[in-house]
């Protein structure tokens, strides 16, 4: 059943796979950053209060400034950051996390970073008139203030998605915020990041100076300015690249990779994605025919995912089973089905469909990830090659976002085009709750599922609770197995890539969050 | 001139106020922004919190009762995603877009009025035909094909101008153009066929005969009077520019009001979408009416009978 961590005793960071920050990243004297760069994203953040962001693609933008309790490194491996340790235990048989915070680190107005930082940063994230993400500290029960360096959050149950979002909480200024109010800390963000704010125009860009003040001497710009340019055509983006008006670009277009690879002066960097892209598959309604195990395995033999990513996407996408490479829960064993259009037509015969059967198929028309209208279009042309004949229905994006919601009337029919995002490296945990465990009205439980499972649905519940990262893991991979034998919740497809590129005279080495891997934490110029 | 004017106004109010209605109820039929705006996972008490906290819990009617009444006094909510007064939202982006629009009316006529001169004066020649294909060139180029021709030419081969951006003077020339590039062949025609009509009237003839230069009976006499029924269109192009200017203001990475209410539409982010539209009709109504008045500037007799 569940694998709790039970007693009292603590346990230690060693026994978790996070890891310090090397002596050397507090002892080292930074030099004087100097010089500008100038950078293109082809997409713009909303908010810059990580308390009150609205979305993902905020993250690049106020990932420069704010800071977390953990991160992951470049190599994906979990390490503390403004925590310089903590522990997860047991008390009462409630869990208790205790946080030692990292000492010497201060916000840009110079403020330095105290408990009373991350008490005001629970409040304000528990309150719906503030934060979107209140929910994320629903099994929070109490924060105790131990000292100006400790503090101590207690539970009222195992909440999964706490440990395995880098324990949530962002650090916000409270002296400074309570001074100056939500709105103008929303147009002027106070954080303890490696960049501090500047100047924004929206719709235009963002400028940021390297803060001297920074806690991290090894891992730090050392470019004293930076200017992101908000560009989201790509050829626009590409344009400003190839003509010097930039230094450095986001999301290089699919088809260009090869032709960015040979630019002279120019090195170029591909990361995986957090998105997950799969299609959901109506396994709930009466007459449907993916009720039955077998038409979901013949939708998994009939796709050719390789070559949607080769074809399509330029070789743009990473395949993956279930859980991403990196990921907590990844299974180098669980191999993907293999494309068999007569294994698939076989199967439907079996599951009494020898002439196979007409369906919906549900795609994006606006783009979110590069080609993604494409690449819904060829799924569902390898569906129908073996009988699952799709009539293509597309949506614009407001309307496909919500569509897959459970909480509005009905839920979908026939095929659906999907994705299912998480931080980097990335916990299916959530994800999974959403659209694998079966719908539980008013409860959160299934929100955008077409999927019913009693017995995968103990499990996700059991995932949700486990609070340690190894015993995750070790779940994880456990329910993947089993998802991927019932093509449960919907069949996995790929990742998109996305590839930066920059020129010579600058040094970049991205850092997977926040921002996928367009954290700014260590960017300069060659000397 | 007064009493006409004031029935123009009293018309653009009306059309105004329609316009509201019809995009607030527009925009509330399509989803939920909800929905969009929190996570998957939100449980349905933050949902119904956050409903209640945007005042969509409340009955259509009192919504738009509310709405219209704030609106009044230049209060059109928080945009839902941005979390900032949606008319300062669009209002700051404004300018852009008229600039904008601005520029590629002038580009457009700058080319249109010598283009419909001289393919009227030579009329069938070797100019009209040349004249006659520029005009459908520009018909069947979009202005994105435009944009991103003028983007590899002027700025990734020739590196001339600025391929994205708002700042310099040379950041407006390539928008402008692409944004101007369509209307040209339109407004190549109208000019043309007017000076057709007018080249072939009796007063031009008696200027000729009473031996005024051919300089100064074209491109005083007869393109005055042949500018009425640009004049008309100018108001109508113009309108359109400003409310079509998204897909130029989003190639360029220019930034103007028509990106920020298009991503609004996509995010159902109802105060800036009815800020936009609102201030989009406003301006609409407001260039038909300087036509309206320019149209007695240009010609007396439309001055006088009225």
């Amino acid at each position: 059943m569940m694998q709790w961590i039970t007693g009292i005793a603590a346990i230690s960071l060693a026994a978790l796979p996070l890891a310090s920050l090397p002596a050397p990243a507090l002892a080292q004297a930074p030099k004087p950053a100097t010089g500008t760069l100038t950078i293109g994203f082809g997409a713009e953040a909303t908010m810059m209060d990580p308390t009150r962001s609205a979305a993902g693609v905020d993250q690049y933008y106020f990932g420069q400034m704010f800071e977390q309790l953990t991160r992951t490194d470049p190599s994906l491996k979990p390490i503390n950051w403004l925590a310089e340790s903590w522990t997860l235990r047991q008390e009462e048989g409630k869990p208790v996390i205790e946080v030692k915070l990292r000492p010497g680190v201060t916000f840009h107005n110079g403020d330095p970073l105290t408990s009373a930082d991350f008490e005001f940063a629970v409040k304000r994230q528990s309150n719906p008139k503030i934060s979107r993400w209140t929910h994320l500290l629903a099994a929070v029960e109490a924060f105790e203030v131990i000292d100006d360096l400790n503090f101590r959050i207690r539970f009222k149950e195992g909440d999964g998605s706490f440990t395995a979002g880098n324990l949530i909480l962002w650090a916000v200024p409270k002296t400074h915020l309570e001074k100056v109010g939500d709105e103008e800390f929303a147009r002027n963000p106070v954080g303890t990041g490696p960049w501090k704010f500047v100047s924004r125009t929206v719709k235009d860009e963002l400028r940021l100076e390297a803060y001297d003040g920074y806690w991290n001497k090894e891992h730090r710009p050392t470019v004293k300015n930076l200017v992101v340019k908000v560009i989201p055509e790509d050829l626009t983006r590409v344009a400003a690249f190839k003509t010097g008006a930039i230094d450095w670009i986001d999301a290089v277009p699919p088809a260009m990779v090869e032709e960015f690879k040979t630019l002279p002066g120019v090195q170029t960097g591909s990361f995986v994605t957090p998105n997950n892209m799969y299609i959901a598959m109506d396994a709930i309604g009466e007459k449907s025919p993916f009720r039955d195990v077998r038409v979901r395995q013949a939708l998994a033999h009939a796709i050719d995912v390789d070559a949607i990513i080769k074809r399509v996407l330029f070789g743009q996408g990473e395949r993956y089973v279930q859980v991403g490479k990196g990921s907590i829960g990844y299974d180098p064993d669980l191999k993907p089905y293999s494309y068999d259009p007569k294994k698939a037509r076989q199967l439907l015969t079996e599951a009494g469909f020898p002439r196979g059967f007409e369906v919906p198929c549900y795609n994006l028309t606006t783009p979110r990830e590069p080609y993604q209208k494409e690449v819904g279009e060829a799924y569902f042309a390898y569906a129908t090659s073996v009988g699952i004949r799709c009539k293509v229905v597309g949506m614009e994006y407001g309307n496909w976002i919500t569509f897959g919601r459970r909480d509005r009337q009905g839920h979908i029919d026939g095929l659906y085009s999907n994705m299912w995002g998480h931080g980097l490296p990335g916990d299916p945990g959530t994800p999974w709750a959403g659209h694998m465990h079966s719908y539980v009205p008013g409860q959160g439980w299934g929100v955008t599922s077409v999927h019913n499972d009693p017995e995968l649905d103990e499990m996700v519940r059991e995932l949700k609770r486990t609070m340690d990262l190894a015993a995750r893991d070790a779940l994880i991979k456990k329910i993947a197995r089993v998802k991927h034998e019932r093509v449960a919740g919907g069949l996995p497809t790929y990742r998109p890539v996305a590839t930066f590129a920059w020129r010579d005279h600058v040094t970049f080495k991205p850092w997977p969050s926040p921002g996928f891997w367009r954290g700014m934490q260590e960017i300069g110029l060659k000397q | 001139m007064s009493g006409f004017l004031a029935r123009r106004l009293m018309q653009g109010l009306v059309s105004i106020v329609g316009a509201s209605v019809i995009i607030f109820l527009i925009s509330r039929m399509s989803g939920d922004p909800i929905l969009i705006l929190l996570p998957n996972d939100a449980p349905p008490s933050l949902i119904e919190e956050t409903r209640r906290n945007l005042g969509l819990d409340l009955p259509l009617w009192t919504q738009y009762f509310i709405f219209a009444k704030n609106a009044l006094v230049g209060d059109f909510g928080n945009s839902y995603r941005w979390e900032m007064p949606a008319l300062d939202l669009i209002l700051d982006r404004l300018p852009a877009t008229v600039e904008l629009a601005i520029f590629g009316l002038l580009f457009s006529v700058a080319i249109a009025v010598p283009v419909g001169v001289m393919s009227a004066v030579h009329r069938g020649g070797w100019i009209d035909r040349i004249g006659r294909v520029f005009a459908m060139l520009g018909q069947a180029m979009p202005a994105f094909w435009v944009g991103l021709l003028l983007i590899l030419v002027f700025a990734i081969h020739l590196n001339w101008l600025p391929a994205f951006g708002r700042g310099t003077p040379s950041h407006i020339i390539l928008p402008a153009i692409a944004l101007g590039w369509y209307p040209v062949a339109a407004q190549t025609r109208i000019v043309r066929s007017a000076m057709l009509d007018v080249l072939d009237s009796d007063h031009i003839r008696l200027s000729r005969a009473l031996g005024t230069p051919e300089r100064l009976i074209v491109w005083k006499y007869a393109l005055r009077n042949a500018a009425v029924p640009l004049l008309t269109m100018l108001g109508v192009y113009f309108a359109a520019m400003l409310g079509g200017a998204f897909v130029v203001e989003t190639i360029f990475a220019w930034p103007g009001v028509g990106r920020t209410v298009v991503e609004a539409v996509f995010s159902r982010d109802f105060p800036v979408v009815q800020a936009g539209v609102l201030f989009t009709s406003i301006l609409f109504v407001l260039s038909n009416l300087l036509v309206d008045i320019s149209y007695g500037v240009v010609d007396p007799r439309i001055r006088d009978a009225r």
